[in-house]
């Protein structure tokens, strides 16, 4: 178990990185608590990986220092860091039975056989593997042999962390579902550190306790999925968090406020502001549709609506040509050419400058 | 339809064993032949076709104007070609798995350059290759001998181990070396104790090519051998004088065709087992 720090920790793959754009991880600072689990999320090729690999040794990093509780280890060989790594198809021993391969681990450390039996027979309980252990470990099913290198990190009682890179993307839906809750039971049961690589938002949301956000080699935002939600720091954390996306409706100033024809919310002028471009951003979730004769903010004419189970999400034109999106459960007793009035709580209202949340 | 086409294969399939088995079986018959059986025809069924003779067989373990002595050339054969085969398989193998894994670079020669080299060794012809073989090994003072022998081997079995196992290591996964590696395997652990192990039928192969080619080979055991040392495809040859001995030719054929046909018995079910398929996936 570690408390792992990475310290303006860049990489570029090429030699001589010239400018921001030739690396694949911008300098980033960052610091991950012993016995939490996290996400890193963003799209392809945003980095993800490479962050996994320099903190599992296997990329050295070209910038920056990683220091697992206090103790620099950028230079540690990969063999010495005592971090286990589930890769996104399932790797195991093929040669070896599954109790084969939850050993190796231990018996690469020397540890004495019978404690190897004691901690193998342990891990295997916790996986609920142990009708499995002598079977040639290839036999077993896509998300077996997930748990099978989930297990050769949690048989070292001090392995420093568990990183997994999208180790779900070959597993099916239901079975996906499981292994995930397996893995938030085994963090709580043995308080280990497991830090997840995900392009996929809603197993990162019911996954981590922390979120990190990255695109384009660039930490955008890092914290709590609550935080994620409600306050993206900037809109592609808006756009990438929540299903629909956050919506962004243009601002204009008009005589020291910001205002839309779309809505009568209107947010002040920030006096000090040279930004270009001003968006005032909604979650689909906060907004609330309503009789078009209530009190409300704007009013829209319906376009579309997709049922989703239980929600709906309801495409409105407002005026001036907006379109946004809204999620809501009362969607069935709507329907398409409709006029509604909107209501948004001011407080949900999050004014952005070029793309920034305005603090 | 699907009838006629397992008809069909099945009566291929027959008809390709027997040519196959043919020669075989001609040898065979032909090993157990005298002169006047040889001369009145082809014939197969022993006791009714022909007498049958042991004379093939015995002349190959008598000395003299009767025969030749062909154990000394067997084993000659044997050493060279095990020896240069596991020389070539064991630094085959390593050099495979240095150029799968790992960048090299010196100046504009990269991993594929040096893989090509291994392998431009086989792109000449061996008829040139003999001259420089038989100069280099004169300065040894190597000729005629075993050792010299399993030096030119290697050098020319060397190439095969080398391709035939880095294209076997390119298609072990990466995150096997890896996973290896964060279970705290160091990169040379992570090698002996995971890769080989997953790499049995690579190394059959590869160890079948190096086999056969050694076992093979006529022209450098003939261009680089004179009395002292001769190898069994070299002294097949020396059989030969005024009148063909056709029964100890085929008696002998038989004796230099048996090791690598058990070998390929033995190792048959490697190389049609995929080891490797599942590891990933």
């Amino acid at each position: 178990m570690a408390k792992i720090v990475l310290e303006n920790l860049g990489h570029s793959y090429l030699a001589d990185p010239k400018g921001e754009h030739d690396f694949a991880l911008k300098p980033v600072n960052l610091t991950w608590q012993d016995g939490k689990t996290y996400a890193l999320l963003g799209p392809s090729g945003c980095g993800k990986t490479t962050m996994l690999n320099i903190i599992s040794g296997l990329v050295a990093p070209s910038h920056g220092r990683l220091l697992f509780d206090g103790k620099d280890v950028t230079n540690i060989p990969t063999s010495e860091r005592n971090i286990a790594q589930v890769f996104q198809f399932p790797v195991i021993y093929s040669t070896k039975t599954v109790r084969q391969n939850l050993a190796f681990p231990l018996e690469c450390r020397g540890v004495s056989p019978s404690r190897i039996r004691q901690r193998v027979a342990e891990v295997a309980t916790l996986l609920d593997l142990d009708y499995a252990l002598d079977m040639p470990a290839r036999k077993l099913s896509a998300d077996q042999k997930q748990l099978i290198s989930l297990g050769r990190g949690l048989v070292r009682e001090d392995v420093s962390a568990i990183l997994l890179d999208e180790p779900l993307t070959v597993i099916d839906p239901q079975m996906k579902f499981m292994l995930r809750r397996k893995l938030r039971e085994i963090n709580r049961q043995t308080g280990v550190t497991m830090i997840l690589v995900t392009h996929d938002q809603s197993e990162a949301m019911s996954f981590a306790d922390e979120i990190v956000v990255m695109k384009d080699g660039l930490l955008q935002q890092s914290g709590t999925p609550e935080e994620l939600f409600s306050r993206p720091q900037n809109d592609f954390v808006g756009y990438f968090i929540g299903s629909p996306p956050m919506n962004m409706i243009n601002l204009d100033v008009r005589q020291g406020t910001l205002a839309t024809d779309a809505l009568s919310l209107t947010q002040p002028s920030p006096s000090e502001s040279n930004a270009l471009l001003y968006q005032l951003g909604i979650r689909p979730e906060h907004i609330s549709l309503v009789d078009q004769t209530a009190e409300n903010v704007g009013v829209g004419t319906i376009k579309k609506i997709e049922h989703l189970g239980v929600d709906g999400i309801v495409t409105l034109e407002l005026a001036a040509n907006v379109v946004i999106k809204a999620k809501t459960r009362k969607h069935t007793a709507m329907s398409v050419g409709t006029t509604m009035g909107i209501n948004v709580c001011q407080d949900d209202a999050l004014l952005y400058l070029d793309g920034r949340l305005a603090t | 339809m699907n009838k006629v086409y397992h008809t069909l294969k099945t009566i291929f399939l027959l008809g390709w064993s027997i040519f196959v088995v043919f020669p075989f079986l001609w040898a065979l018959t032909t090993s157990f032949k005298d002169a006047n059986a040889i001369t009145s025809g082809a014939t197969y069924i022993p006791w009714v076709d022909f007498e049958p003779s042991s004379q093939g067989w015995t002349s190959l373990f008598t000395t003299g104007s009767q025969g030749i002595n062909i154990i000394g050339p067997f084993i000659d054969s044997a050493v060279v070609t095990l020896i240069a085969s596991l020389v070539s398989l064991i630094l085959g193998t390593l050099a495979a798995y240095g150029l799968s894994r790992f960048e090299y670079r010196l100046g504009f020669v990269k991993n594929s350059d040096i893989t090509f080299f291994f392998i431009s060794q086989r792109i000449m012809p061996p008829i040139v290759l003999a001259i420089p073989f038989f100069l280099m090994l004169k300065e040894l003072g190597a000729l005629d001998t075993i050792f010299g022998l399993v030096l030119v081997y290697i050098a020319l079995l060397l190439p095969i181990a080398v391709w035939v196992m880095t294209d076997f290591f390119s298609g072990i996964p990466k995150e096997l070396d890896e996973m290896a590696m964060t279970d705290g395997c160091s990169p040379i652990g992570a090698f002996f104790r995971v890769i080989l192990p997953n790499s049995v039928p690579g190394l059959v192969v590869a160890g079948m090519f190096c086999l056969i080619f050694g076992w093979n080979d006529f022209f450098f055991a003939f261009t680089l051998t004179f009395t002292e040392t001769q190898l069994l495809p070299v002294s097949i040859v020396s059989l030969n004088s005024s009148v063909t001995p056709w029964w100890s030719l085929s008696a002998f054929a038989l004796i230099s065709v048996a090791p690598l046909a058990c070998v390929a018995v033995i190792v048959e079910r490697y190389m049609s087992r995929g080891t490797m398929s599942g590891a990933i996936r």
